[in-house]
């Protein structure tokens, strides 16, 4: 039984490959659309924000699962075929910029108010001051909330298995299909393989944040705070 | 639209058509299925879709002269995906019923499944006491959705019979229940069924229920817009006629190992999807596996 799940390995492996594929697309989304919304919530005029705190609002309040069904199944009432792959890049990763764009700001807020003082009194624009100051050090305080959504949505690809995507849990079931006594040893499979890479990927985000650490007074004090 | 604009997107589609016409592109149909249900449809260690409705559909594509491509999608969204036209056949093993018949088309029936009882051998019951609620309430699991779970809910559970239903997934998951025990019995498709009682041995079958079941159907959009469902009917009955549709139930039917069935199917697909040949390719399949 165990014998058959460890030779079936490179099987689900293969599943798990989509998975990665799938996070680093949610991830991309995520970040992309998290930081804008983030930035607009705090920065923008008040409209903008208000627009963005709706989406924020919108994207954390719906269960994941109805969210991939809405934009699979949704999208194909006003003719628009996406495949499932797509759907669920698009559904989950809009999802988590819900999340991102929260820690963003919280981030962002972190940042010492004497910082964007000073950025003006030296005359930078207010976008300068976002580029050159504000976000080079919110993205660093980020990063510790951060790794918890990266680690969140790594496990939710799982969850596109329900549109059709054929990642990793996928694969187990086929294993489960062929051999009903394999249930229990393919879910314990898909576990392991999940612990040692979602393990890894902390890991590297660990090793990020301290590579990236900047020594000095104001950074040190908030990113102890935070 | 004005009426320049009218006549030039007219044409465009005349000219469309008729290309497609001239070209004779093969028309290419999607074909949806839950292919985790052995042997009706599962996923070959080397990754091929097989089973019989996999094999019944690709050989009635090459007799009716179009493509088709396989998308493996969760069983209780494949009804919803064929309305909502994501897909144009669904072929699972889905059983007719009024209910489903009301928002897709279904084709004549072309399999017939009673519904088995599995369960343990030392639980000390039986067809009768698994289900009838003698004594202590007994847990009745089941695939949400399936034929099986409406029988139990509308001929026990709702005529009063003290039983509860466990609903789950999949089929595995609610055998692994009357194993773990926290179900009694799990009621599902014959064929499932004899699957369950050789990967478990401690399991049994006890019985079969009659549903009342019209059988298993393909499916296809209300209205049937694309008009396959008549390309279905004629490609069953050329299988039929040809024995083609014997050989593959004997096949996948016979008692073969699953294992068994990949081989002789890996060895024997090059004949239908290099040659076209599908009564070589079924007659292939049911010497091999059955070897």
């Amino acid at each position: 039984m165990w014998e058959s799940i460890w030779e079936s390995l490179p099987f689900l492996l293969q599943g798990m490959t989509i998975n990665v594929l799938l996070l680093l697309g949610i991830i991309a989304v995520g970040i992309t659309a998290g930081l804008g919304v983030a930035t607009l919530q705090i920065y923008g005029h008040w409209t903008l924000s208000g627009v963005a705190i709706g989406y924020a609002w919108f994207f954390r309040g719906v269960p994941e699962l109805v969210l991939l069904m809405l934009v699979y199944f949704g999208l194909n009432q006003f003719g628009i075929r996406i495949s499932p792959f797509l759907a669920a890049v698009a559904a989950l990763g809009l999802r988590s910029s819900a999340y991102q764009s929260q820690i963003f700001r919280g981030a962002i807020q972190a940042v010492h108010p004497g910082q964007s003082l000073a950025a003006q009194s030296i005359g930078m624009t207010k976008l300068q001051m976002i580029f050159r100051v504000i976000l080079p050090q919110a993205l660093r305080f980020s990063i510790a909330p951060w790794s918890n959504e990266f680690t969140s949505v790594f496990k939710d690809t799982t969850l596109a298995y329900a549109i059709g995507v054929i990642e990793i849990l996928r694969r187990a079931r086929y294993l489960v299909a062929r051999d009903f006594a394999l249930t229990i040893p393919a879910l314990v499979a898909v576990a392991v393989i999940f612990f040692v890479f979602v393990s890894a990927g902390n890991r590297g985000l660990q090793v990020l944040e301290s590579k990236l650490y900047i020594p000095g007074f104001e950074s040190k004090q908030v990113s102890r705070r935070a | 639209m004005s009426k320049k604009g009218l006549l030039v997107a007219l044409l465009s589609w005349v000219l469309l058509v008729g290309m497609t016409l001239v070209v004779g592109a093969a028309e290419k149909y999607t074909v949806a299925a839950e292919i985790a249900w052995a042997p009706f449809e599962w996923v070959s260690l080397s990754g091929d879709y097989v089973g019989f409705d996999m094999d019944v559909m690709r050989c009635i594509a090459i007799l009716e002269g179009y493509d088709i491509e396989f998308f493996d999608i969760a069983f209780d969204t494949i009804i919803s995906a064929i309305q909502l036209g994501n897909f144009d056949i669904a072929a699972s093993g889905i059983s007719i019923t009024a209910e489903r018949d009301k928002v897709v088309d279904f084709s004549e029936p072309y399999w017939r499944s009673e519904q088995a009882i599995v369960i343990r051998r030392d639980s000390g019951l039986n067809i009768v006491t698994a289900l009838a609620g003698y004594g202590s309430t007994k847990k009745v699991a089941s695939q949400r959705g399936s034929t099986g779970d409406k029988w139990v809910q509308e001929n026990l559970v709702d005529k009063g019979v003290p039983i509860e239903i466990a609903r789950f997934e999949n089929d595995p998951e609610g055998v692994l229940a009357v194993v773990t025990k926290r179900a009694d019995a799990h009621i599902q498709g014959e064929t499932g069924a004899a699957q369950s009682v050789k990967a478990y041995p401690d399991l049994m079958i006890a019985g079969t229920v009659d549903t009342g079941e019209i059988g298993f159907g393909f499916v296809v959009s209300e209205g049937d817009p694309k008009g396959i469902l008549p390309l279905l009917e004629s490609g069953v009955k050329k299988l039929k006629a040809s024995g083609a549709w014997e050989n593959l139930a004997t096949a996948y039917f016979g008692g073969a190992e699953l294992e068994t069935i990949e081989d002789a199917w890996s060895e024997c697909i090059v004949m239908l999807l290099d040659d076209g040949d599908v009564d070589g390719f079924a007659e292939c399949l049911a010497e091999k596996a059955n070897q």
